[in-house]
């Protein structure tokens, strides 16, 4: 005859942790059922074992440990450490943001790169517009992106190359376009200035995502329109077509390097110069970006993926608050606040 | 590490993020207005940010902005003069001059890069 127990659990941060889990419990032989629910941390447990709870949950956590999971009797003490991460977060992302202001006050990366510009030259420019200012949009979304996917999903890895292959395609494509066609795309200041601000309120959103302000039984009141926009997440974030698309969309984010290596493709008149000079740009920026995606996969697959996502969401939110305020400030809507 | 001391770093840092962003305003007028043949000139260098962020010029006679750039890749290169109805891109290197009619006293004018991070002020 078997008997149900049902154990809390913790460690369950994303919604595939709930199917994860119960892979794994299935195929103990003696489990005959399993269901995880997320929203009360608990996991329910159908047996046909006689061995007394605290031993079964001693087994099974044995079997998803190496996953971050552990089961328990007794709700876990656990409920403390949350409270102890996020003030482990908060210095932790506020540190990354002080260097990273710091660098870009310091000048270092104002050095002139003078004479014609090459595609030599263009790389230089990408590496150094990877690590300025520039970094706060799309830097920016690029973590809390890649933070967020994860978060959600295991195999990242194939969403990151599509994102990553279709900016540099889009960069390369786009560029030679301006080649060929003189003025006719128009780099819109308003509209580059309205998507940074589009791209810095998916960055707080995502951010205070990420510091766990959306999650489960916190706002109560508006939940369900944060979930519409989860889910609007979850749907967008996992299909081919989506990377491509956002990839391709970081060519018009306003970014002051991206903006004059539009104008160098533009003057060039050449389809393959452009192309050439907007790819050995998008190149150049490669480097950091890669960083951040598979950086934080990385972390988020560790056992420091707790305090990885909330020190993303600190940073995240640091850098969608100053890109939202330097995009309202370039629109003239209010007047600029600060001078990096 | 105990909750307290990393609260402490907290409050820091945030208050090291709060000196960065206020400090380095208003660096002074350097000499960069002159008066030649009856147009008065405001000269700003755009490298990483606009120099010098504040200068004091004259109201009431015709005045140009001169924008120079030298190597300049940055956010400063995108410039927008909103009252002056300027919204271009500069040049890597060069001279870029702006014509703002005869300002009036009073009114100051505000230049901010595309993606308004850098910006400058030239008060009448």
């Amino acid at each position: 005859m078997p008997k149900k127990y049902t154990f809390h659990v913790s460690g369950t941060h994303c919604a595939s942790c709930k199917i994860l889990i119960e892979d794994v419990l299935k195929e103990q032989d003696f489990v005959r059922g399993v269901e995880v629910d997320l929203d009360n941390e608990t996991v329910e447990i159908e047996t046909e074992s006689n061995q007394n709870p605290e031993e079964i949950a001693a087994a099974l956590t044995a079997k998803i440990k190496p996953n971050g999971y552990m089961l328990s009797v007794e709700k876990n003490i656990e409920e403390k450490k949350p409270d102890n991460v996020i003030w482990q977060a908060l210095p932790l992302g506020l540190a990354f943001l002080a260097l990273f202001f710091i660098l870009q006050k310091s000048g270092i990366l104002n050095f002139g790169i003078g004479g014609k510009t090459t595609p030599a030259t263009s790389f230089i420019i990408g590496l150094v517009a990877s690590v300025s200012s520039c970094l706060a949009v799309v830097g920016g979304l690029v973590l809390s992106l890649s933070a967020k996917i994860s978060e959600d999903d295991k195999s990242d890895t194939k969403t990151f190359l599509l994102f990553h292959g279709g900016r540099l395609a889009s960069f390369a494509l786009l560029g030679g376009v301006l080649g060929l066609a003189g003025n006719a795309i128009g780099i819109n200041f308003t509209f580059t200035a309205i998507l940074g601000i589009v791209a810095s309120v998916v960055m707080l959103l995502l951010g205070l995502h990420l510091l766990g302000v959306f999650s489960r039984n916190k706002i109560v009141l508006s939940s369900g329109i944060f979930q519409n926009i989860n889910s609007v997440f979850r749907k967008v974030e996992h299909k081919t077509f989506t990377p491509l698309l956002i990839g391709f969309g970081t060519f018009f984010l306003p970014c002051g390097f991206t903006q004059s290596m539009q104008v160098v493709a533009l003057s060039s008149g050449s389809f393959v110069t452009g192309f050439l000079i907007m790819f050995a740009f998008a190149l150049g920026t490669l480097p950091v970006l890669l960083l951040l995606s598979f950086g934080s996969a990385s972390f988020a697959h560790s056992k420091y993926a707790p305090l990885f996502f909330k020190s993303a969401g600190v940073i995240v939110l640091g850098l969608g608050i100053f890109a939202l305020l330097a995009g309202l400030a370039g629109l003239g809507i209010i007047s600029p606040l600060f001078n990096i | 590490m105990n909750k307290t001391v990393l609260i402490i770093i907290t409050l820091g840092l945030i208050v090291v993020i709060g000196i960065i962003f206020s400090s380095g305003q208003g660096s002074g007028s350097a000499q960069n207005v002159e008066i030649r043949d009856g147009i008065q000139y405001v000269t700003i260098n755009a490298k990483g940010g606009y120099f010098p962020k504040v200068s004091t010029a004259k109201a009431g006679i015709p005045t140009k902005l001169i924008v120079k750039t030298d190597g300049t890749f940055d956010c400063s290169a995108a410039l927008s003069v909103r009252s002056a109805g300027f919204q271009e891109i500069l040049p890597q290197t060069g001279e870029t001059e702006i014509d703002l009619g005869i300002p009036k006293a009073g009114e100051p004018l505000e230049g901010i890069c595309g993606m308004g991070m850098y910006s400058f002020l030239v008060n009448f």
